[in-house]
Parts: C-alpha cells; sequence; structure tokens
C-alpha cells in the first residue's frame, strides 16, 4: 500500500521487451485476461491477478480506469487459504486418537499417519478463508520503469512472474550497481564493474 | 553474471553511496551541491542501521535518536561497519521528503511525500483521482531522480582518480568519531 495515500515503500524496476504498437490496446486486453479471479465459492488455495489500484474487487477496470496519463496503475492481488502447521497436526493427531479407539489398535501405521494428515490438511484447506494481500505498482510507459510498492521479496518474485505472465516482458531490479550502468558514461560504468569495495576508516 | 549475484558482490556500491552522502551532507552543514540541480537539502536522522560481516557472520547495529546523537552511528563506521539503511529528510524546490534508504538494494522505506496542495480533492471524480495518482507519481519519481544525481555524483567521484583524496576526507571524517 501507500501509492495512494500515506507513507510508502517502493523499489524501483527496469521493463525490458518489446511493447506492440498498439500498446493500451494490447495492456487492456492483457489486464482483463490476468484480472483477479475471487476464490471465495471454490476451494482453490489461491489466486492471483490484477485489480483496480483504488479498489480491490475491480477486475472490470472500466474506462480504462488504469491508465493515468503515460503510467498504467494496477494492483497485484494475491488470495490465499493458509491453514498454520500447528492446526493440522493438532487434527491430525485428533483423528488418529479416533481411529485408534475406533479400530481398538495400539497405534497407526506410519503410512496411515500420513494419509490422515494429508486428508485433515484438505479438509481444512477448504474451510479456510481466503487471505487477501493487495502489492500496487504504477509502470511508466515512456522510460519503461516500473515502481512496486513492496519490499517483501516473496511479493517481488510474484510480480515478475505475474508480469511475464501478462505482457511478456521482464522486470529487472534497478540495484545500485544496474543504475550506476545506466546514469554513468560507457568509459566509467567500466571502470565502476571494476572496482572493488573500499575500507571508510 | 546473474542478479543475484551481482546483489551479493555489489553491495558495497549502495552502502559506501549512503556513508559518502551522509559525510557530503555533513561537509556543508546538511546541503549538498548538485551540479544542474543546485542545493538539496540532505540530512540524516533518527534512524540507522549499520551492517558489518556477510551471510551468517552478519551483524547489525540499530542507531536510533537525534540528528546530534548519532554518535554512535559514526564509531559504529570506525568498528567498520557499513551504513546500510539510514531516515533521511531531503528538500529540494520547495519540496521535502522524509525516507529510509536501504542501501544495497536501494529500496526507498516509509517515504513521507512533500505535502501539496492537491490531497483534499473529491476521490469519486475520475478527472481529479487520476491528478492526484499523477501528483503522487511525479513527487515519487522526483525522489528518485534526486537521489540517483546524488549517486550519479559519487559514483563520478568514486571511479576517478580523485577518489583517492575524497576518501582521506572521509576518513578522516569518520576518524573524528573516535576521537569525540
Amino acid at each position: 500500500m501507500g501509492f495512494i495515500k500515506g507513507t510508502a515503500s517502493y523499489v524501483r524496476f527496469g521493463v525490458e521487451g518489446e511493447l506492440p504498437e498498439n500498446i493500451w490496446d494490447f495492456i487492456a486486453d492483457r489486464v482483463v485476461t490476468f484480472a483477479f479471479k475471487d476464490i471465495d465459492e471454490t476451494y482453490d488455495e489461491d489466486s492471483i491477478g490484477w485489480v483496480s489500484v483504488t479498489n480491490m474487487f475491480d477486475t472490470d477496470f472500466e474506462f480504462a480506469s488504469y491508465a493515468a496519463g503515460n503510467y498504467v496503475t494496477l494492483s497485484m492481488r494475491l488470495d490465499e487459504r493458509k491453514v498454520s502447521a500447528a492446526i493440522v497436526k493438532k487434527f491430525a493427531q485428533k483423528e488418529e486418537e479416533r481411529i485408534k479407539k475406533e479400530k481398538q489398535i495400539p497405534k497407526v501405521s506410519r503410512s496411515m499417519r500420513v494419509e490422515i494428515k494429508e486428508r485433515i490438511q484438505n479438509e481444512l484447506m477448504r474451510k479456510a478463508l481466503p487471505m487477501p494481500s493487495v502489492f500496487d505498482l504504477c509502470w511508466n510507459l515512456e522510460n519503461s520503469t516500473l515502481l512496486f510498492f513492496s519490499t517483501n521479496k516473496k511479493a517481488q518474485a510474484m510480480l515478475e512472474d505475474l508480469f511475464r505472465e501478462s505482457f511478456g516482458l521482464s522486470l529487472i531490479q534497478q540495484i545500485p550497481y544496474i543504475c550506476g550502468e545506466q546514469i554513468l558514461a560507457e568509459e566509467d560504468a567500466e571502470k565502476m564493474a571494476r572496482i572493488t569495495p573500499d575500507v571508510f576508516v | 553474471m546473474d542478479l543475484v549475484d551481482l546483489i551479493a558482490e555489489k553491495r558495497f556500491l549502495g552502502q559506501e553511496f549512503l556513508t559518502w552522502l551522509w559525510w557530503k551532507s555533513e561537509e556543508r552543514g546538511g546541503v549538498v551541491a548538485l551540479p544542474e540541480e543546485g542545493d538539496i537539502v540532505v540530512v540524516f536522522e533518527k534512524h540507522m542501521l549499520l551492517e558489518y560481516g556477510e551471510g551468517d557472520s552478519n551483524e547489525s547495529l540499530i542507531c536510533r535518536g537525534l540528528q546530534t546523537e548519532l554518535q554512535e552511528a559514526r564509531t559504529g563506521l570506525v568498528m567498520g561497519k557499513k551504513l546500510e539503511q539510514a531516515r533521511i529528510q531531503l528538500a529540494f524546490n520547495d519540496y521535502e521528503w522524509n525516507f529510509t534508504m536501504a542501501a544495497a538494494l536501494m529500496e526507498f522505506r516509509n517515504v513521507k511525500l512533500p505535502k501539496t496542495g492537491g490531497e483534499s480533492g473529491n476521490d469519486n471524480d475520475p478527472e481529479e483521482r487520476e491528478g492526484m495518482v499523477l501528483e503522487r507519481i511525479y513527487l515519487f519519481e522526483e525522489l528518485i531522480r534526486i537521489v540517483l544525481g546524488l549517486y550519479r555524483q559519487f559514483l563520478e567521484v568514486r571511479v576517478s582518480d580523485g577518489w583517492r583524496d575524497e576518501l582521506l576526507r572521509v576518513r578522516e571524517w569518520v576518524n573524528k568519531a573516535e576521537r569525540a
């Protein structure tokens, strides 16, 4: 968060690859194709896709609401069903106890324990409510850079995948070394590639 | 070299930049001159994080306090730690940003944008909303542009023959902490 309101944390990416000539038509098509699909009424474990930056339930993007000047503004929404390991463990043990009593056996076999754990995990997963996370981005079409409003590494990796899948373009994080290559004259950039850390004391 | 290796091998670039910027801003009482732009107010404040070592042997030191109390962070530099994060106040052209720079990856964290008149607009009016969004984008990008300008200034010295002299001056400043 933070793109639209309040304080923000962000990292900069370079967008690499070719866009077709009719950029806005292409983006309109891709954004809707890869829009977020709700999993509240299904048993799917997770879902990821684009939503509007101002409303995480807006996946229609009426009047190209993602367009602001020469920028594309989108949110990546991820809904995930999660069950904590402690809960799975508790209910699996409970089920083991029930089976032991029912079958009047002193202990359950290893293979049965694995089967019980898997079954319980699936049952609990179906009951779990999908937890949403939303991450904003702003893509500058003019200079092919993108600001992503999260410093979470897992979210950044998911963004790189979703972005590549949606637009066929790669995102390269603009770390200091890569920034240096872009802002320095060629000769200086070559020198930068050769320098090693210095001691400041 | 792939990105993962580049990040590991070149993380010192961002950290050296941040340390240099701290020295550079203190050299002229919180102002750094940027060619073609003019004077930029750069004040290091409140919060710093220093790093020492790599991987499993990585240690960090967090220093909090007002500007004058950052002596401990300077002492950290004397011990050979590197500045990885710092809370900075940056002012330029009537705009003032507050942000934390995470140096190794050049991440902008907890960025407080300059106050402008355009924040009380009507969110429901698409045109006003677009204007508000564009203004925020401009301010996010302007901060990057200025920081990259400062970073370029650092790199140009860092790769030049003048770096030896510059480094001597930075060292003198760092070592002052020990004597203070």
